[in-house]
């Protein structure tokens, strides 16, 4: 069959889904496809007997409050999605073993955050100010920058915003440094490095502080029916403004002009031409599904110079036991071997550091009466760890891989689970690599290295994939990964295309 | 760079240099990679994994067809090479294949437990046991026609009812009733062939022994491996070295060991299930030690307390599919996927028992019935009105958005 439609939306993960939702709402004839029978892509949950699991999400970022609502929270509103969530109060507890070890449990709300920090490293006081003017400055060159719709005049920008210059050209460290902060301090503050997923003497300091401030302004954004509810949320929004939406259909081919120029997508025999087309997709598959002659030579050896970000070993645990029961206090645990990221990411597969999240300390009917779930992040590198992972001894590799983790867990914690397993599923590179046909089974786009970090990527994002036709959109483009800079990246997406139809007078 | 000299860095002054050098050094480092394709993505091992565990469709042939009784037969299945099926999927015991077939202008597709090993899988086989069900549509569909040399469509392997060592006890007591036997079979032989390792207590129930599947293979077993034993129980015969009746908590409490945790699997007829769901009570078991495998499709909803039955016998099923509306019609005690089935309509399925999602759908209008013990659906698809058509009965006329039937991968 032959479609025609204005814009094609290849992919529904969060980007995919609010570029989809955005392009109805203006009231354009679009389509989004999809290779799962499900929207989300990560942003999905799992079954297993009694239990829902979430799948990916461990907290959002930039959420505000019902009352004073942030970033993501907007976006849903905008988007007219009804996503109830609950703010966590606590940033996280950082449980590093080994000498030099800690056990350190941040607050959010910037006055708690700064007396939970001075009291587990007692005299930051001074450089907890020269942060927090840091993060205000920071913040004031980005207003700027958006009153000058991203072209400021450099002058105002080295003499007024020095301060936001530095950050978005140092590394975590080099910054928290310079601020005098102490070893164990930076160890605590660098703490999310997991969630950019780059160590923090290579991770872009602006970025990682964006972060951080979203977290310390209003806590952890839980939403009260997993991400999938978003998910499901934002593709309601599609139908209701008259877009559709084709699960089980996976584009294989990108249609091109003479001209170079993206007029569709191939899935399964069928043809979807449109003025537009928006891919959630990675670069790195459409350039797969491109003819070499289509794609730029510039472009090719951009994607040829990265690497892939992280991937994750998650294991979703259901108890038959409550939190309270078992001693479960917190939603997030950060559980470290050593206490420098760099050490942990050089240490190949096995990085020494895990994340825990107990579901129902945020959303405590996240499962039924007695019983509550845990969900374990392991990051990765997929090339190491599946290194002599054959497909026959694939059950087992995931067995003693939760059996691993879960030992690690009760002797760090002193809180024992293993006896109270009802429901337990694993996934792997392979699970990421099978659901969304990311290329080794990435989880977070391409590595924010340094070379190719936040401000690089900003920076050369006009010059690169200049594709007539094709916009793309989710954790692989510019902003990096993240669930609210996903959808964020769907909605500049969606506005690109509304202006470059415009232009064409549509 | 060491600890040693970062530590030398400390108080170094930042400037705002830096910021000059990030376009140049991205540049750079463009300019130097290769301009070689990008790295086909099947290529890299987490995908190549993914491809050969989940195949989505495979194509396999019937090699042996073989009566265990006067109505089961065993059909062995090998890869289809010449449809581009290269090797089997591997799976864990106790997984089973959903077969896809047309059976005159119907669509189908039935769930069969894989009752071979793991290793047989490797080296190029399945085998399942299909009992021919009275006036079932499959089953007498494959005993009447899969010969020898005939080619058939199974999904990849799928299911939980799989033995974890992270969260089953090391002691498995099995409750097997009639063609219940298959996944057991499964993983008896993974225990003896090493792709398994725990202690199973089997416990087989039949109406009569002839009745009874596998019996030399089970009993050599029990016979070989001390981690391995079998005992009958026949319902409707009374004879030697045999139980009678049915399998009571009492024969399950016999086959625990002295305060030693053990897990109790299950796999038979539903009205098995619900007999022990009773039966098992008694022994007060944590439902982490209890496991049964997929319901299956419901056929009798007076089973269930909370049902209502409405008043046509029979309503409109409206079922748009990629934008193509097609009214059909659907029987009050038939699933709106057996409905869609018999009009020819290509919709997904696997389980057809509620769990896998696979038949995930949007309900538009109208409303159904789920029975309670086949809603698996996730929390948001309560609150958005999507529904596993395999288990959803009619109450009114309505209208459902189906995904189309995935296509063929390989
Ligand atoms: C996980 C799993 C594993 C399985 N493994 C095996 C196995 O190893 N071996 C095996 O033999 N089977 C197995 N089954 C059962 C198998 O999938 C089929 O259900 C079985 O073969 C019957 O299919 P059928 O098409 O012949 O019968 P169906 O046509 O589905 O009918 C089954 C029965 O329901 C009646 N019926 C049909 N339609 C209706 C209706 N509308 N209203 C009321 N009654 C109706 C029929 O008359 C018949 O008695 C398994 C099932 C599951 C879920
Ligand atoms: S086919 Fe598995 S839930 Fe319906």
């Amino acid at each position: 069959m032959r479609y025609v439609y204005d814009v094609v939306v290849v992919g529904a993960g969060n980007g995919g889904l609010s570029a989809a939702s955005k392009l109805a709402q203006a009231g354009l004839k679009v389509i989004m496809l999809e290779k799962h029978n499900l929207p989300g892509g990560v942003a999905t949950s799992l079954v297993r007997g009694r239990f829902e699991f979430e799948a990916s999400l461990h907290e959002l970022c930039d959420v505000g409050t019902e009352e004073q609502p942030l970033a993501v929270r907007n976006i849903f509103k905008g988007l007219g999605v009804d996503a109830p969530m609950v703010n966590e109060k606590n940033l996280f507890r950082a449980i590093v073993t080994g000498e030099d070890g800690y056990d350190v449990t941040l607050k959010a709300g910037e006055a708690l955050f700064e007396e939970s920090l001075e009291a587990a490293c007692p005299g930051s006081g001074k450089s907890i100010k020269k942060l927090k003017d840091l993060l205000a400055k920071t913040r004031e060159a980005l207003a700027y920058n958006d009153r000058m719709n991203g072209r400021p005049n450099k002058l105002v920008m080295i003499f007024k915003y020095s301060k936001f210059l530095i950050a978005a050209s140092h590394s975590v460290d080099e910054v928290l440094r310079s601020l005098g902060f102490s070893k164990k301090a930076r160890s605590v503050l660098e703490t999310y490095w997991l969630y950019l997923g780059v160590p923090a003497d290579e991770l872009n300091a602006f970025h990682y502080f964006q972060m951080l401030r979203g977290y310390i302004d209003s806590g952890a954004g839980v939403p009260e029916h997993k991400s999938y509810g978003l998910s499901l949320g934002l593709a309601e929004s599609v139908l209701k403004n008259g877009g559709e939406i084709r699960y089980n259909t996976e584009v294989d081919r990108f249609l091109y002009d003479d001209d170079k120029r993206v007029i569709g997508v191939a899935a399964g025999g069928d043809e979807y031409y449109a003025k537009q087309v928006v891919s959630n997709v990675i670069p790195h598959n459409v350039f797969n599904m491109s003819e070499r002659r289509n794609t730029a030579e510039k472009d090719r050896k951009l994607l040829n110079a990265r690497r892939f970000g992280l991937s994750f070993v998650c294991l979703y645990v259901g108890l038959d036991r409550s939190a309270e029961e078992l001693g479960i206090k917190d939603y997030t645990v950060f559980v470290a071997k050593k206490d420098s990221s760099r050490t942990q990411y050089d240490d190949d597969a096995d990085l020494g550091v895990y994340v825990v999240n107990c579901l129902n300390v945020a959303v405590p009917d996240a499962t039924p009466a007695g019983t509550c779930s845990m969900f374990f992040s392991i990051p990765v590198f997929s090339d190491k760890l599946m290194n002599g992972v054959e497909p026959e001894n694939y059950k087992q590799f995931k067995s003693e891989i939760a059996k691993r983790y879960i030992a690690d867990y009760e002797q760090v914690t002193g809180i024992r689970i293993s006896d109270c397993i009802e429901e337990i599923s694993v996934a792997t590179p392979v699970t990421f690599a099978r659901y969304f046909g990311s290329p080794n089974g990435t989880a977070y786009g391409y590595r924010l290295s340094r070379w190719d970090g936040l401000m690089a990527r900003i920076l050369s994002a006009a010059d690169e994939f200049k594709i007539k036709g094709l916009t793309f959109c989710g954790g692989h483009t510019a902003s990096g990964d993240g669930f609210g800079v996903s959808y964020a990246s769907g909605l500049e997406a969606a506005d690109r295309v509304l202006a470059l139809l415009k232009e064409e007078g549509v | 760079m060491t600890d040693k000299k970062r530590e030398g860095r400390r108080g170094l002054r930042l400037s705002i240099g830096n910021f000059l050098k990030i376009l140049p050094i991205r540049k750079k480092k463009i300019e130097d990679a290769p301009d070689s394709d990008v790295r086909k993505t099947g290529s890299y091992k987490p995908n190549e994994l993914a491809g050969i565990i989940h195949p989505g469709l495979q194509h396999l042939i019937v090699t042996q067809v073989k009566d265990l009784t006067e109505d089961v037969k065993l059909y062995r299945l090998e890869a289809d090479r010449e449809n581009g099926c290269e090797r089997l999927a591997p799976f864990g015991a106790g997984s089973y294949l959903t077969f896809e077939m047309t059976v005159g202008s119907g669509r189908c597709s039935r769930p069969y437990s894989i009752c071979s090993s793991p290793k047989d899988a490797e080296k190029g086989f399945y085998e399942i046991a299909v009992r021919r069900t009275p006036g079932g549509v499959v089953s007498n569909y494959i005993h009447e026609n899969w010969k020898e040399g005939t080619r058939v469509t199974a999904q990849e392997p799928a299911g939980e009812f799989l033995y974890e060592p992270v969260r089953d006890a090391k002691h498995v007591i099995c409750l097997a009733g009639g063609t219940g036997i298959t996944p057991f079979r499964s993983m008896v032989k993974a225990v003896l062939e090493g792709s398994e390792d725990f202690r199973i207590d089997l416990i087989y129930s039949a109406r009569k022994e002839k009745e009874l599947l596998f019996r030399e293979e089970l009993d050599g077993a029990a016979g070989t491996d001390e981690r391995i034993s079998v005992r009958y129980v026949l319902s409707d015969e009374e004879k030697a070295g045999y139980g009678t009746g049915f399998i009571t908590k009492d024969m399950v409490a016999q086959a625990a060991q002295d305060g030693e945790p053990y897990s109790v699997f299950i796999c038979g007829p539903q009205k098995m299930y619900r007999y022990l769901d009773g039966e098992l009570k008694g022994l007060d078991l944590r439902k982490k030690y209890v496991r049964r495998e997929l319901f299956g499709e419901i056929r009798d909803l007076s089973d269930e307390e909370d049902y209502v039955r409405p008043g046509a016998d029979e309503f409109t099923l409206t079922v748009s599919q990629n934008g193509q509306r097609t009214a059909i019609r659907c029987r009050r005690d038939e699933s709106l996927l057996c409905a869609m089935e018999r009009a020819g309509i290509a919709a997904p399925s696997r389980c057809r028992s509620g769990v896998c999602g696979f038949c995930h759908s949007k309900l538009v209008n109208g409303s159904c019935y789920t029975p309670a013990q086949s809603d698996f659906r996730r929390e948001a698809d309560r609150l958005y009105g999507y529904i596993h058509p395999c288990c959803a009965y009619p109450l009114s006329d309505l209208e459902i958005d189906v995904p189309a039937a995935g296509k063929i991968k390989i």
